[in-house]
């Protein structure tokens, strides 16, 4: 069964293989470039002042990195789409499945063996590119101390592999209760792009309960946000240690009134981009963010890996009991 | 003797359409066995069952001895052709050989190498090159070389021309004869069964319409010609398969049911099968077309 599965999957694994080794010598080299980069800025700010020289390191290299990790995001998909949503409804269009399921194995071991093979060439493909990226980029995201924005967690470590377990059996499934290749295909992209999108915007930070802080604002920070309203609301905080910032609120002074209104913040707010944050960090404000600890980081990877496997497992299920009742 | 095939009011819907209905049959061992009705009358839907691709919505089938496809020992007494004899298109000769080999424990790699032989197939050729008898030759030497107890065909010949079709019909029983396995073989036109099969069924608007020996059948049945009032003094009871009428003459094709028919005001005649087969068919379709056009019209 073994040799048949292989025999089966060998052109796609040939490719699969052939794209993964392009793309690690790619990341080999740029990973090379941004350590050499990385440690040629640390010599030159070895006097103290750091933040500012590494951040050119993002600048530098943060939009090749990105690019790199929107195609790891879709690799999952894309494995859904090519491996598995064609896994059985290729058989079913062919008429194979006939002939391989009146061969001297059930179709439950059939099964077992296709999802268990290409399952893992699946997840050992992500894991493989996961690992790669995770290494080209640790310099970067060091810097940039953002490993929890979506784009960035979804494409780092241990959560591509889930993705990959997922989306694998995703597409097979879909495949097995559609019975038609092109709209498995279709329907393994629609919902592996959806819930992408949903799991980090409303479950992820489901995951741990977000812990109240307040984080004084200082120049640095003041420059690091997106936004800076016109009565003291404020986006895109970015703060130090890496937390993810779940919520904040608007400025606030030191009793936790809202500075947004007064003469003080309205005469800041008026002074040149440059001056203007070291107005307001001479104010003591702060805001009250509601948090995820960046010590969570990890606990975070395991949660959402398993998340993604535990829901990989249960479709498998469904086409197990799918495949021994009713088909044909 | 554990029957070949056991159905017990074995029925199978496919949503709102029945395909097969109330089957009962037990077919004793060492048979050839034809299966034949008009397309359409659920002849696959009874093969798939046996062969356990489909499960019954109702009823039980057991197929020598137990559920069909119960585990992979039972798998490997069954040898299944499924229709329009599907193979791996992108693979080849060799690997389907290969499979075969990988697949089954009980395989017979010198069977197979002869036959391919036999027919001429190059090992390297791939499965989607070959032209439709080869494709179901190669199809049959898979199917046999499990050596199994029981080989299934669900229309092998359908798609092959005359001449492809009597070549594949007579490797068949040769195979059949090889392995002296038993065979289930269904076709839309009675002269492939009939010239291989000693066992028949026929099957007409999902529903079993006659089986038995061959033999037995013949000898059951007759064709008598006289005058109405001749006819009209059938016995009563009598199981009148069709009847047809011209002018004063008539014709009606009865079940004897061991009743001696042949003395009597009318000519008594044994019957052919394929007179046997159409009588049973068109009597089908009779009592079949009323309701069918209704579930059709309900439909819309």
């Amino acid at each position: 069964m073994i040799w048949m599965t292989w025999r089966q999957f060998r052109t796609q694994a040939l490719v699969g293989v052939g794209a993964l080794l392009l793309l690690a010598v790619y990341l080999v080299i740029l990973g090379l470039q941004i350590r050499h980069s990385y440690d040629d800025l640390h010599a030159q700010c070895a006097g103290g002042g750091c933040a500012g020289v590494l951040s050119s390191l993002t600048d530098d290299y943060g939009f090749r990195v990105d690019l790199i990790g929107y195609l790891l995001i879709a690799v999952p998909g894309l494995i859904g789409i090519f491996w598995g949503a064609p896994l059985i409804t290729r058989e079913l269009e062919a008429g194979t499945h006939r002939v391989v399921w009146n061969q001297s194995v059930t179709r439950g071991r059939w099964l077992a063996v296709k999802l268990g093979v290409l399952g893992l060439a699946s997840m050992a493909v992500a894991g493989l590119y996961s690992l790669l990226l995770t290494w080209a980029a640790s310099r970067v995201d060091l810097v940039a101390a953002n490993r929890f924005s979506p784009l960035v967690f979804d494409a780092r470590n241990i959560a591509p592999v889930g993705y990959a377990a997922f989306a694998f059996v995703l597409g097979t499934t879909l495949g097995l209760f559609v019975r038609r290749t092109v709209p498995a295909m279709a329907l393994t992209l629609v919902v592996f792009a959806v819930l992408q999108v949903v799991v980090p915007d409303m479950i992820r930070t489901n995951y741990a309960e977000p812990v109240r802080a307040n984080v004084p604002v200082t120049a640095d920070i003041v420059r690091s946000m997106t936004k800076i309203g016109r009565y003291g609301d404020i986006g895109g905080l970015t703060v130090p240690g890496g937390p993810w910032v779940v919520s904040t609120s608007a400025l606030l002074d030191s009793s936790g009134k809202e500075v947004g209104h007064t003469t003080w913040y309205q005469n800041c707010a008026k002074q040149s981009l440059d001056d203007m944050p070291v107005c307001l960090a001479k104010g003591h404000i702060h805001v009250q963010v509601t948090e995820q600890p960046a010590d969570r980081y990890w606990k975070f990877q395991w949660i959402e890996t398993a998340l993604f496997t535990a829901l990989a497992a249960a479709l498998a299920a469904l086409c197990f009991w799918r495949i021994r009742g009713r088909l044909t | 003797m554990t029957p070949v095939l056991e159905a017990r009011n074995l029925g199978r819907r496919y949503g709102g359409r029945q395909a097969l209905t109330d089957c009962n049959l037990s077919i004793p061992q060492g048979r050839v066995i034809g299966l034949v009705g008009p397309n359409g009358a659920g002849k696959s839907t009874l093969l798939n069952l046996a062969c356990g691709l489909i499960t019954p919505s109702t009823g039980t089938i057991e197929v020598l001895g137990s559920r069909p496809a119960a585990n992979p020992a039972h798998l490997a007494k069954v040898g299944f052709v499924a229709q329009d004899t599907p193979v791996y298109a992108e693979l080849s000769v060799a690997d389907h050989l290969k499979m075969g080999a990988k697949l089954n424990p009980a395989w017979d790699a010198r069977l197979a190498q002869r036959r391919i032989e036999q027919i001429g197939l190059d090992p390297r050729q791939k499965a989607g090159r070959l032209s439709g008898g080869r494709r179901a030759q190669l199809a049959l030497t898979l199917a046999a070389a499990k050596r199994p107890e029981l080989l299934i065909f669900d229309e092998p010949a359908a798609a092959l021309d005359p001449l492809a079709r009597r070549g594949f019909l007579e490797n068949l029983m040769e195979f059949v004869t090889d392995l002296a396995a038993g065979a289930i073989l269904s076709s839309h036109a009675l002269d492939d069964v009939e010239r291989v099969c000693d066992y028949l069924i026929v099957l007409a608007e999902s529903r079993v319409q006659l089986a038995g020996d061959v033999r037995d059948l013949l000898a059951n049945h007759r064709r008598l010609t006289g005058s109405r009032e001749a006819l009209s003094k059938l016995p009563s009871g009598l199981d009148i398969i069709r009847a047809d009428q011209t002018g004063h003459e008539g014709t009606v094709i009865v079940r004897t049911d061991g009743r001696r028919l042949d003395e009597g005001p009318w000519t008594a005649e044994n019957l052919e099968l394929d007179e046997l087969v159409l009588a049973y068919m068109t009597r089908a379709s009779a009592v079949g077309s009323v309701p069918a056009a209704t579930a059709q019209e309900a439909h819309r």
